[in-house]
């Protein structure tokens, strides 16, 4: 088809459209829509017995606070990605939180070693994780892939990434408001791998959910 | 359509932006047309007032924004891929045009046009490129497959009445192309057979006698020619 003629048929077929909001107010609209489904989720599992406790303790908080900054951080990456010409530094963003969490969980493993000793530093299976993880995260997960997909698949492995960073995150999160698992070296492994884990499965499923085929095909088949 | 600016290009330096009200990010050792980064002041606007007209609709201001930036898109795919023949340039400033039209709702009214058209161009620009390397990794691009079906119907081949005509055009092919006629022509082997006789790969068979089939057409057409 020669340039002109695509060009006439492209504006014969443009519809007006509403210009995408800014990242930062897609991550307040997806952690709006991830709240109140996480709640629902706790309170049918129902909260942990020492929750209040818990809120008074800094380790917990920093780690819950840590989780949680690195999901709305990675969701905010995630929409950034995919706007073509933003700025890439926002990328790094997720970084500094989940260097806290990293960091407070590695911190508590090496003063639960010094406090106990080898002998008292022990890896049980908790296969509870990484279920309760997705399920936590799972409404979170499939918003993020539906507004991700509203925008360009600049870099699909990389924005798929960060979202299934920000839904893990989030899921985290949620998760230690039930499960009464606090060890650190159990947190690192089980929950932060489950974390680690789930983000490495959505980058590699990057390009199935975002390429520029099924997006031009939306835009066909939406009317845009 | 705007007539193509001058051929002078400048090469911004990794990481450096061009000055202007934000920011514009360029891919490392990306030579963009002088039109491209240093355009005035009123004309960096209207691509911007064009692109928020777009996006309410307006199909006259999408055709003029579409023609404006085609002839750049053109010179910078040119730049970025020289060995490129004219009608695969533009079969991807056709995907990039494409791609703008599926993602325009990802334009912010608020922010410069180009870059955002630069990050699209740019990542169409690399899709192409791999999408070529695969291609010449695994595939051999033949214009026309030899038949490969013995119903006779199937077989178009031009007649030719004169043997001694055909035998010294054929001894005149490079040695390569001979032996490929020879073997699927004349004794008609399988692609296999020939491969494995001859040592070459099925694919590099089917180009040699297609190069062939082409040269003695030519060959015996002249002399066809030559004699009436």
């Amino acid at each position: 088809m020669q340039t002109d003629k695509l060009i006439q048929s492209l504006a014969a077929t443009a519809h007006p459209v509403r210009p995408l909001a800014n990242p930062w107010a897609r991550a307040a609209v997806w952690t709006a829509i991830a709240l109140p489904y996480m709640a629902l989720v706790i309170l049918v599992v129902s909260p942990r017995a020492d929750l209040l406790m818990k809120l008074t303790e800094a380790r917990y908080l920093i780690e819950q606070i840590a989780a949680f900054a690195t999901g709305i951080a990675a969701a905010m990456a995630a929409f950034a990605s995919t706007i073509p010409g933003y700025s890439r530094r926002v990328l790094l963003l997720p970084l500094l939180p989940l260097a806290v969490w990293l960091g407070s969980l590695g911190e508590g493993c090496v003063e639960t070693l010094i406090r106990l000793g080898p002998g008292g530093f022990s890896l049980q299976p908790d296969w509870f994780c990484l279920p309760a993880i997705v399920l936590v995260g799972a409404i979170p997960a499939v918003t993020m892939v539906i507004m991700l997909r509203r925008g360009a698949p600049l870099f699909p492995y990389l924005s798929a990434g960060f979202g299934a960073l920000a839904a893990a995150g989030l899921g985290n999160f949620g998760l230690r408001l039930f499960h009464p698992q606090d060890a650190s070296l159990m947190v690192l492994v089980w929950q932060f791998g489950s974390v680690f884990l789930l983000t490495a499965v959505g980058c590699c499923a990057g390009r199935v959910v975002l390429n520029w085929r099924s997006r031009i095909g939306e835009g066909i088949r939406f009317g845009q | 359509m705007t007539k193509a600016d001058s051929m002078g290009y400048c090469r911004r330096p990794h990481g450096v932006a061009a000055k202007s009200r934000r920011s514009i990010q360029t891919a490392p050792g990306l030579r963009l047309p002088v039109s491209m980064t240093t355009r005035s002041p009123e004309k960096a606007r209207s691509f911007e007032s064009l692109m928020q007209a777009v996006q309410a609709g307006d199909a006259q201001a999408y055709v003029r924004l579409l023609k404006d930036i085609t002839p750049r898109l053109q010179q910078m795919v040119r730049r970025q891929r020289r060995f490129l023949a004219a009608a695969d340039i533009d079969d991807i400033v056709q995907d990039i045009l494409i791609s703008l039209h599926a993602v325009r709702a990802t334009y912010d009214p608020g922010r410069p046009f180009m870059p955002w058209l630069l990050a699209i161009a740019r990542n169409r620009l690399a899709d192409s490129g791999r999408r070529h390397a695969r291609q010449n990794a695994h595939e051999v691009q033949v214009d026309e497959l030899p038949v490969t079906f013995p119903e006779q119907e199937a077989n178009i081949s031009d007649t030719y009445g004169d043997p001694e005509a055909l035998r010294r055009a054929i001894k005149t092919l490079p040695p390569g192309q001979r032996e490929a006629v020879e073997m699927l022509k004349l004794r008609e082997m399988s692609l296999k057979e020939a491969a494995s006789a001859s040592g070459t790969s099925t694919g590099a068979l089917k180009v040699s006698v297609h190069r062939a089939m082409t040269t003695l057409r030519k060959v015996l057409t002249k002399s066809d020619g030559r004699a009436d």
